[in-house]
């Protein structure tokens, strides 16, 4: 099988340890074919008959450098709204959180749209179950913020996932 | 046209075989025709290819054989779907092997994302750990299945740059992360490895 213009670069970073070079060359020798143990063209077949091609013609065209710039500028708004938010009294952290916690929602509901009307994803993309996935943690994350508002850790894993769900939007809206 | 002139009146047996065409040039046909729509075509390059595609996936996801079918199956999907916006800037197996990898990345990113907390990546990282008695548990692993314990993430960097090659800008870029932590992973991973299977310590 040609497996075409990637190689193995043997000036890379890679220390000279005997013991390293031994693994690298072990690992070196997993790279090979390995055909799935059953055939899975009638299924594929079944499931291409469902899918259409995306039409040749641009439908969108070019909108790549464009949707990528909006999506980072979406991205450093949903960080900087969370970051450059307004300081509220210290006397009660609970619901400077959830304060916080809304008020990021906002943002990236914001962010969301925006990126949705310059660049529509595909009704039907193969990231749409991430995207549903993402959906749900972040339900998930804003549950548990509800019953355990002192946690600002959740609310770094509800930025962390806003920003996860508008970066695969925007790929989804490439593919 | 002048060669085919000339030949048209050679004798038979003096005549040139016709060339086979190479692998990438029967590879580009084929997706020329799969992109107008050929299912026949498009089985042929996935006749050619599974093994490869297959390859890949499983060794990203640790040899899970299930799931390394169902993500074989999702990137010959969204192959057929894009067929008819391949440019053929690269050879047709090079852009399939980074749609393989792509589509296995997106696994692993969509599956951090289900459960809200990432114990299980440390959870992982213990697996075939040295026992108490300062013995390697996991020295009857053969290097597949050592690889396969790694986690996911640590695993995806080794996979992709000790075994497929690629350069930690490359990886940082398709992992979403900065170089400098696909270079800790990688030494992380290498590390894991190698308590893992003695021989190589």
């Amino acid at each position: 099988m040609n497996h075409d213009d990637l190689h193995h670069d043997d000036s890379r970073d890679d220390s000279r340890d005997p013991a390293d070079a031994r693994l690298r060359l072990a690992l070196r020798g997993l790279r090979r074919d390995a055909p799935p143990a059953r055939d899975l063209w009638p299924e594929l077949a079944t499931r291409l008959a469902r899918t259409s091609q995306h039409a040749t013609a641009p439908a969108r065209p070019r909108v790549w450098v464009p949707a990528l710039a909006l999506a980072a500028s979406l991205l450093l708004a949903v960080g900087l709204a969370w970051q450059l938010r307004p300081a509220v009294a210290p006397d009660d952290p609970a619901r400077l959180i959830q304060r916080e916690a809304q008020a990021m929602t906002r943002e990236y509901r914001a962010a969301l749209y925006e990126l949705e009307r310059s660049a529509p994803p595909p009704a039907a993309s193969p990231v749409t179950p991430a995207l549903h996935e993402l959906d749900r943690s972040a339900a998930q994350i804003r549950t548990a913020l509800g019953r355990d508002p002192d946690a600002r850790f959740l609310l770094e894993r509800l930025r962390k996932t806003y920003a996860q769900r508008l970066a695969l939007t925007q790929r989804a809206s490439l593919t | 046209m002048l060669t085919a002139t000339v030949t048209a009146w050679l004798p038979e047996t003096t005549r040139p075989e016709p060339a086979e065409p190479s692998p990438a040039d029967a590879d580009r046909g084929l997706a020329r025709a799969a992109a107008t729509g050929d299912l026949g075509a498009f089985e042929t390059l996935y006749r050619r290819h599974a093994g490869r595609v297959h390859g890949v996936i499983a060794r990203l996801v640790g040899y899970h054989g299930a799931r390394a079918e169902d993500l074989t199956q999702d990137t010959f999907v969204r192959a057929w779907q894009a067929l008819p916006q391949y440019r053929f800037e690269s050879a047709f197996g090079t852009w399939l092997h980074r749609l393989a990898v792509n589509t296995a990345l997106m696994d692993l990113r969509a599956s951090r994302s289900r459960p809200v907390f990432d114990a299980d990546e440390d959870a992982l990282a213990d697996i075939g750990a040295t026992d108490s008695a300062g013995h390697g548990t996991a020295l009857g692993l053969d290097l597949e299945r050592a690889v396969a314990t790694l986690p996911p993430r640590a695993r995806a960097v080794l996979v992709l740059y000790d075994v497929e090659g690629w350069k930690h800008e490359e990886i940082a870029a398709e992992l979403g992360m900065a170089v400098g932590s696909s270079k800790a992973q990688l030494h992380r991973a290498r590390g894991l490895l190698r308590a893992r299977l003695g021989d190589f310590a």
